[in-house]
């Protein structure tokens, strides 16, 4: 069952392809012989150049599944995702085990095709433990592929494999700012374990990334109010603004007097100037 | 694969020590097509990446241990397209494998059965270069049995073979693998025959395959003998290779001996297509080879390793670390 319009998809698909690649492959892709070969033979059908999309062909995208972008993809990728898309999901079992014996011997452009394409199979509750396990990953591609412009995690994850997947996202370099849902699934649980996380970084005399306290900001408390506070403290300007946008998410009156004594960063997130996003590419450089 | 050490082969070893001096090869590029770095540490990675690897294909071997499930053989196989294939990217160095049942493991026939039956699988995948490393180890009737089975396969997917050619009988060994590769009708340009040494260089070459050597102390060729091979055979159809793995062996084998051919009058062209080209030359004809991937120059690079057509890799580069330096952080 396809929680989604799955012909209209195809339709664009198909259309996209066969902008990006002969006539001749896309007939090769279009035709039905044996699935596992054509998934592996792919890239050397159509090429791996990146893939064209017209602005319009993405707003559509967009639309039938809000949160999916062909950014950044490969015409391969898109080719992988299309034969996924052609297989019978109505025995649950048997597509289950086709799509899931992809993965066991996946090569790693294969990885990043199937969990790039998660939030277009049918059935998505079937795909929880496998997008677990991607995160359990240490291939920096396939982590990428799971937390870059993927709306699946933020949709189908409970909160601790939820929460595995921020850390995971932190303690392996990420851009946290490109998790879809990453401020919509912050939750006080994980406040408390990146408390933690940065007790132990400070106890090791490590850089703590400005954008952890994104996620505590919103559970200011007692004790997530010191953490806040001694970052703002800290005498590290990109620490001390990133604290103060974390104290502008807070409705915890202490919270709001220590941002008042920094009237100009302030103002600067009240007029926008400063956000996450700001502060992200400022860090980043 | 390799071998076994004695001590006795250990104990001459009080020679001169020449220390290692790699400034003439500097700004040169290295191919190693054989080196098994599942049984290396990412030190080895930096170190050859300094050192001007920029590419190499590991051989599907034996790990030292054997394996006793057909399981046991797909997650390896899925290491050397995956884990590892990252792993090596983070030091800026394209991965390649060749995949294969080894000589070895033929001997178990019940689970070699099982393995012929999942090789299609995995020789199709992207970066799969060639059936390997396969061929003789004792020369048994099962060794053949499978051997000619893999020739089979590589004739029906069009992919270089790299035979492993044994250690005991290494002459005849040799001899009686080209036999069966021409029996099976395979271009011998198709061909790799690997861990060659003074005695089996002529025949290969004189029959139309490619001539490895591989450089490894103790038991197989040593770099002042291959100058030597360099010297008398030239640069057509050779190429060296280190076979690094977890014996003592070299992962920097490669440039070294390019560094020695450069200090005893070989042409730089000759070093570099040793070193470099005619490995290229050899497994590209699996169509799974763009020299642009570890060239950098040009369009051509693969974008799918590329992220929103940044220049960095997707996945990050590992940091650096003094390794000089006591203190560790």
């Amino acid at each position: 069952m396809y929680t989604y319009d799955i012909n209209t998809l195809k339709a664009l698909f198909k259309n996209i392809l066969a902008a990006n690649v002969t006539a001749d492959v896309l007939d090769w892709l279009l035709q039905k012989s044996n699935f596992n070969t054509q998934f592996v033979l792919a890239p050397r059908k159509t090429g791996k150049a990146a893939l064209q999309i017209s602005e319009q062909e993405a707003q559509q995208l967009d639309t039938i599944l809000p949160g999916v972008s062909l950014n950044g993809w490969t015409v391969d990728m898109l080719g992988r995702a299309y034969l996924l898309l052609e297989l019978d999901e109505t025995d649950t079992e048997e597509y289950f085990r086709k799509i899931e014996n992809l993965f066991l011997a996946a090569e790693v452009n294969e990885l990043v095709s199937l969990y790039s394409s998660l939030p277009l199979l049918a059935h998505p509750d079937m795909w929880v433990k496998r997008c677990a396990e991607g995160i359990r990953s240490n291939i920096g591609n396939v982590l990428e592929a799971i937390m870059y412009q993927n709306p699946y995690p933020q949709k189908n994850l409970d909160q601790s494999a939820w929460n595995q997947l921020v850390l995971k996202a932190f303690f392996t370099g990420k851009e946290v700012g490109k998790i879809q849902g990453i401020d919509n699934r912050a939750n006080k649980e994980l406040a408390y374990v990146i408390s933690d996380y940065v007790h132990e970084r400070r106890a090791a005399g490590r850089d703590i990334n400005p954008s952890l306290w994104r996620l505590v900001g919103p559970f200011i408390d007692d004790k997530l109010f010191d953490d806040v506070k001694w970052a703002f403290e800290s005498g590290v300007y990109v620490n001390q603004k990133a604290a103060a946008l974390a104290l502008s998410q807070s409705n915890y009156p202490t919270a709001t007097e220590l941002l008042n004594t920094a009237p100009q960063l302030k103002a600067a997130i009240e007029q926008k100037e400063l956000t996450w996003d700001t502060l992200t590419a400022e860090f980043q450089h | 694969m390799c071998c076994t050490h004695s001590f006795e082969d250990r104990i001459s070893q009080d020679k001169d020590i020449t220390p290692i001096d790699l400034s003439g090869i500097k700004g040169m590029k290295f191919f190693d097509p054989h080196v098994h770095m599942t049984s290396r540490t990412t030190d080895d990675y930096q170190a050859m990446a300094d050192a001007g690897v920029v590419a190499l294909i590991e051989p599907a071997f034996w790990l030292g241990q054997p394996r006793t499930g057909l399981d046991s053989f797909r997650d390896y196989y899925s290491s050397l397209i995956g884990w590892e294939r990252f792993r090596s990217s983070q030091f800026g160095i394209k991965h390649y494998c060749t995949i294969g049942l080894n000589s070895r493991e033929a001997n178990n026939e019940a689970l070699a059965e099982q393995v012929m039956e999942m090789l299609p699988l995995f020789i199709y995948k992207e970066g799969v270069v060639g059936i390997g490393e396969i061929g003789f180890d004792d020369q048994t009737a099962a060794e053949e049995k499978y051997y000619r089975a893999q020739l089979e396969l590589a004739k029906e997917a069009s992919l270089p073979v790299q035979i492993h050619t044994p250690h005991r009988d290494k002459k005849g060994g040799t001899t009686r693998s080209m036999d069966i590769a021409l029996e099976h009708g395979l271009d011998p340009r198709m061909v790799i025959v690997d861990h060659n040494n003074e005695e089996t260089v002529k025949e290969v070459l004189d029959r139309g395959f490619w001539a490895a050597f591989t450089i490894y102390p103790f038991t197989k060729m040593g770099n002042e003998r291959m100058v030597e091979i360099a010297k008398q055979y030239g640069s057509e159809r050779i190429m060296v290779n280190s076979a690094a793995d977890w014996g003592i062996s070299d992962p920097l084998a490669v440039p070294k001996t390019a560094a020695l051919m450069k200090m005893r009058g070989i042409s730089d062209e000759d070093i570099r297509l040793i070193t470099y080209q005619n490995a290229i030359t050899a497994f590209a004809q699996s169509g799974q080879i763009n020299e642009a991937d570890f060239t950098g120059d040009g369009s051509t690079i693969d974008q799918s390793q590329r992220f929103e057509g940044n220049t960095v890799l997707r996945g990050g580069q590992q940091p650096r670390i003094d390794k000089n330096s006591i203190i560790i952080s």
